[in-house]
């Protein structure tokens, strides 16, 4: 593990309360990522989301301790440093999260024509280019509702992905594709690290947990009611 | 006999007590959101004066509810305004015709017409067509999450989604209500030609109105037909995004924020109205 300045995101002392998005809260727990690193965590209830991704991107308050992005703590960030902040995170998110008035490739894109000022064209190409790398025969163009839901899936891991993030929140992304996806996603994740991105990886799925290709740098169990925090394996960063 | 009055008096004191908490309750209520849509007026403004918020989705966004509020109502709006030609501007015509007062056509059709008519009939079609749009569609992503989406890829939804939708409604209002008045006159005045009653000299009709047009209506104009449009747009954002958990709330949600949009539309014009008339 490096140094905890250097750390990309850190939980430090946390504890996460339940709310109306989420039935399940997190008592105390520590976690860092740093550049390179890849945390998976397993829950094992399949019904119940957990509010890791949202505390680490700041979006739930913890009720105690503190979660910091870059060296930066998410609470006293003014409301403009915290979207930009969030501009530099890819995630792909548990549930429907695409928006009914955008097409499927504008969805994709809107974060990086949001925070960037990168041509379209450009944004574009590295949008088609991780489209093949996921399957999808180019970028989709047509609504949200007309499209196959494994494709939607699919499409979401390239926007997580898109613009080089230097955070990946990856909330189950293989959901109903593991076959299809992973691969590919075990690929696109190591070619992340290399290039120093951090990825927290949270799934309920068995056999994403047990796969040995994932070379994650620490593994995390969540279970019971209220959810505990075990860590179950830690390995220097690769 | 003595007690059991007192005991009634009491009563209807509770009842009396009771009733104006209610309406202390329902002013604070009401006091509360003409607050929270104040305060949404004023951020969007403070927002659009910034030209870093501008960044090209939200341009785009922009755009796209120009289009969906003002562009796709011109049909509509048209065709309302023909049939204010038709009833109202012939009528005016005639009717002054026939007093011998000729001289009062052309402010009696900038005062009626253009300037009290129009603003507040495009206020209710902008409300009636695109508010309950607006309110039901946040509600719609509120609830399905999308707005939680967008907050988690750093896109602040004030920015991307009231901000643009707010100024589209304020935007497009101004520019129907021009597009009435304009369509209203040429309406009249071609129906009044046609069947004999009225001007049959355009320019003349023209020349007419514009001379009557003074700075305080072009003034009255725009802000009957952006500020009602701002707290419209104010309020059923408000409405969109303050529905908690459940979808049956969307419709509850829509129906206030129309029903404060129409109050808003009425007050508003009301006061510039009489603002008008006093200066």
């Amino acid at each position: 593990m490096m140094n905890e300045s250097t750390d990309i995101l850190r939980f430090y002392d946390v504890t996460i309360a339940a709310d109306h998005r989420h039935e399940s809260g997190i008592p105390a727990f520590n976690l860092s990522l740093a550049p390179g690193d890849l945390t998976v965590v397993l829950w094992e209830k399949e019904e119940v989301g957990i509010p890791l991704a949202d505390a680490a991107e700041g979006l739930v308050a913890p009720v105690r301790g503190t979660v910091t992005f870059l060296g930066e703590d998410w609470q006293t960030m003014t409301a403009d440093r915290a979207a930009a902040q969030r501009g530099k995170i890819g995630r792909v998110f548990e549930g429907e999260s695409w928006l009914s008035d955008l097409n499927v490739d504008q969805d994709i894109t809107l974060a990086q024509r949001h925070h960037t000022r990168r041509p379209v064209k450009e944004i574009e190409q590295e949008a088609t280019q991780l489209c093949r790398v996921f399957g999808l025969a180019g970028l989709p163009r047509g609504r949200p509702s007309n499209a196959r839901w494994q494709d939607l899936q699919k499409a979401a891991c390239v926007r997580a992905f898109l613009g080089a993030p230097i955070l990946i929140l990856l909330e189950n992304p293989t959901a109903g594709i593991y076959a299809d996806v992973i691969a590919p996603l075990i690929n696109t994740v190591r070619d992340a690290r290399e290039r120093g991105a951090a990825v927290l990886w949270t799934t309920n799925e068995l056999q994403v947990w047990n796969n040995p290709e994932l070379h994650a740098t620490a593994r995390w169990r969540m279970l019971g009611s209220p959810m505990r925090v075990i860590e179950e394996a830690k390995e220097a960063t690769g | 006999m003595f007690v059991g009055l007192t005991e009634v008096a009491g009563g209807f004191r509770k009842i009396f007590m009771r009733g104006i908490g209610r309406l202390g309750e329902m002013v604070w209520a009401q006091w509360d959101e003409l607050r929270h849509a104040a305060a949404v007026i004023g951020t969007v403004l403070y927002v659009c004066a910034r030209p870093r918020y501008w960044v090209r989705t939200v341009r785009r966004a922009f755009v796209r509810q120009v289009v969906a509020i003002g562009v796709e109502s011109v049909g509509l709006v048209c065709g309302v305004a023909v049939f204010v030609g038709i009833t109202v501007v012939v009528q005016l015509v005639f009717w002054i015709g026939e007093a011998g007062q000729s001289q009062m056509l052309g402010p009696l059709l900038v005062a009626v017409v253009a300037r009290e008519l129009s603003p507040v009939l495009i206020s209710i079609v902008v409300i009636v067509r695109s508010g309950s749009a607006m309110a039901t569609e946040l509600g719609i992503m509120k609830i399905g999450g999308r707005v939680h989406v967008l907050e988690a890829q750093g896109i602040s939804p004030f920015i991307y989604l009231v901000t643009p939708r707010v100024l589209a409604a304020a935007v497009s209002t101004f520019c129907l209500t021009i597009v009435f008045i304009l369509v209203a006159f040429l309406s009249g005045y071609l129906f009044g030609a046609t069947v004999g009653k009225g001007s049959r000299d355009l320019l003349l009709l023209a020349d007419t109105v514009s001379r009557a047009v003074r700075p305080k209506d072009v003034l009255a104009i725009l802000s009957k037909s952006t500020l009602p449009a701002l707290f419209a747009g104010a309020s059923c954002c408000i409405g969109g995004l303050g529905v908690g958990g459940s979808l049956t709330e969307v419709p509850q949600a829509t129906q206030r924020a129309l029903v404060r949009s129409v109050a808003g539309l009425f007050v508003i014009s009301t006061v510039v109205s009489l603002l008008t008339y006093i200066g």
